[in-house]
């Protein structure tokens, strides 16, 4: 009893990570033409201030900004179009 | 037959000599070569300067590797004024102090990149009475939308602890009682992340596997380590979504199930399942900058039984623990002079731990802040706290008939990312 209990815990959990994925690979690049337009100043002012101040463009080197995209794409979980968008912003010292 | 060793030493250097010469006259004929080819006059030995810093040059490819140190640095002073009235005797305590443990903290951030994939994180901390390490971990950036983690990490639990902690992020002075430090926010295992597109939306997706959590005599739980309590491991998720294309609003809900009792202990088979929603506003409306957040927390163990501290019998109880923290600040990021750099924040802050235990409490806590933004990460906060505290623990297992705590403080903070 308890190990089929057990059995439909562990088939619940697979379906909800099958789930996860379906929508991860289904629906992931489907982006909005109007979002996906977007100019890096702007996603830079609407995603960084989301948890902190607006960053200076000449506070970090162009190799650092690199670095600094990563991380903050997996901490703020931003999208590869805005990470890209924003570090490339960032690295043309805000112009 | 007597050999003159002196001649034939003077042979074998003459001859060096002459190959060394004939090295370098050739060596000067190519530079004297590519000189007059390009019509110019330059010093052999500049030459000889240029050509070894191109070379290093070459050897450093562009973007491949960056080693970067940031971090933050919070610090200041409290003013304490505790009163405390226990069965009716009350008592005033005043202190006040230039760090203190919950307020004061460095912590250097170590970020190593190589390439456009992998990223090394480590962020050491020393809040004035441990070092500790916050996070450690390797990434790859697999592909748009999806980061593979290994390693000591955060778990995707709620949004405060990954996002929010930092001493020039948060606020207010200090953590969210509960919130922040309950349950434990890091732990050893692996993650998939990723933040994904969705129309005019967007969301993304953060789910961790690791060691889990360890349920102690008392029924709290703490971090495990590195080695594991018992062979069952922990689930964390955490599910987001942008509702607007301008990415101002950002909901949040979160879930962790885990087996947390020792392996052959009698808390063998005790579990845990927690859940949490999280909100984060952001938007400036007629020229102020509104920011809301918001989480609660409800932590949930499966029935055990414990040993009373009174007469070492078991006794039960329903291992509830609940919280929630809301915080407001406005910001007129338009207002002339030095105006525009103030801030103003407050916040609500409710931590429930379990009823009919040794731990039985409900904290209540209201702050509000004044905040001076000298540059966009450095921050001088003055902030009032006020944190009820009412204990509930039952007389029989050791708790008073009434036990209320006030705590009033006055926090003046600097705090500065790096």
């Amino acid at each position: 009893m308890r190990l089929t209990n057990k059995f439909f815990k562990v088939l619940a959990m697979s379906n909800h990570i099958l789930f996860c994925f379906v929508l991860l690979f289904n629906s992931g690049c489907i982006e909005n033409k109007k979002i996906a337009q977007k100019p890096g100043v702007l996603l830079w002012a609407e995603n960084c201030q989301r948890c902190h101040n607006t960053p200076s463009p000449s506070s970090f080197s162009a190799s650092q900004w690199e670095t600094i995209g990563l991380h903050m794409q997996s901490r703020a979980l931003l999208t590869e179009n805005e990470k890209n968008k924003i570090v490339a912003f960032l690295q043309s010292g805000g112009r | 037959m007597k050999v003159n060793y002196q001649l034939i030493r003077i042979f074998f250097v003459s001859i060096l000599f002459c190959a060394v010469d004939i090295s370098l006259a050739q060596q000067d004929k190519k530079i004297n070569d590519s000189l007059s080819a390009n019509n110019l006059v330059i010093d052999s030995s500049l030459y000889y300067r240029v050509e070894k810093i191109e070379k290093e040059v070459a050897q450093e490819k562009k973007g491949e590797s960056n080693f970067l140190v940031v971090g933050l640095a919070t610090m200041g002073f409290v003013l304490n004024n505790n009163i405390s009235n226990i069965n009716g005797v009350k008592s005033n305590t005043k202190t006040n102090s230039l760090a203190d443990a919950d307020r004061f903290e460095i912590s250097p951030l170590m970020l190593w990149r190589h390439g456009k994939k992998l990223l090394i994180e480590f962020e050491p901390s020393w809040d004035g009475k441990s070092l500790g390490v916050n996070w450690g971990d390797v990434s790859y950036f697999v592909k748009p939308g999806f980061i593979v983690r290994g390693g000591y990490l955060v778990l995707p639990f709620g949004i405060y602890n990954k996002r929010l902690a930092a001493g020039w992020i948060n606020k207010l002075g200090s953590d969210p009682v509960g919130v922040a430090n309950y349950p434990p926010s890091s732990d050893f295992g692996v993650e998939i992340e990723g933040g994904l597109p969705l129309g005019a939306m967007k969301w993304s997706y953060d789910i961790s596997l690791t060691n889990g959590m360890q349920l102690m005599n008392d029924g709290t739980i703490q971090n495990v380590g590195i080695v594991d309590n018992n062979r069952n491991k922990t689930i964390t998720g955490r599910l987001s979504l942008f509702p607007f294309s301008n990415s101002s609003l950002e909901l949040g809900i979160s879930g962790l199930h885990g087996g947390i009792g020792d392996d052959n202990s009698i808390h063998k088979s005790a579990t845990t399942t927690m859940y949490s929603f999280d909100l984060n506003y952001v938007k400036t409306i007629t020229s102020i900058l509104v920011n809301v957040k918001a989480q609660f927390n409800n932590i949930s163990i499966s029935n055990e039984r414990y040993f009373s501290p009174v007469d070492s019998s078991l006794y039960t109880f329903s291992n509830q623990t609940s919280s929630f923290f809301g915080q407001l600040s406005l910001r007129p990021t338009k207002a002339p002079g030095i105006l525009k750099n103030f801030e103003l924040a407050g916040r609500y802050v409710t931590y429930n731990t379990p009823l009919n235990s040794t731990l039985g409490a409900i904290t209540n806590e209201y702050d509000i802040g004044l905040n001076c933004w000298i540059s966009w990460r450095s921050v001088l906060k003055v902030v009032y706290e006020n944190r009820a505290v009412k204990n509930i623990v039952p007389v029989n297992l050791g708790g008073y008939q009434s036990n209320t705590n006030l705590y009033k403080r006055l926090i003046i903070q600097y705090s500065v990312q790096f």
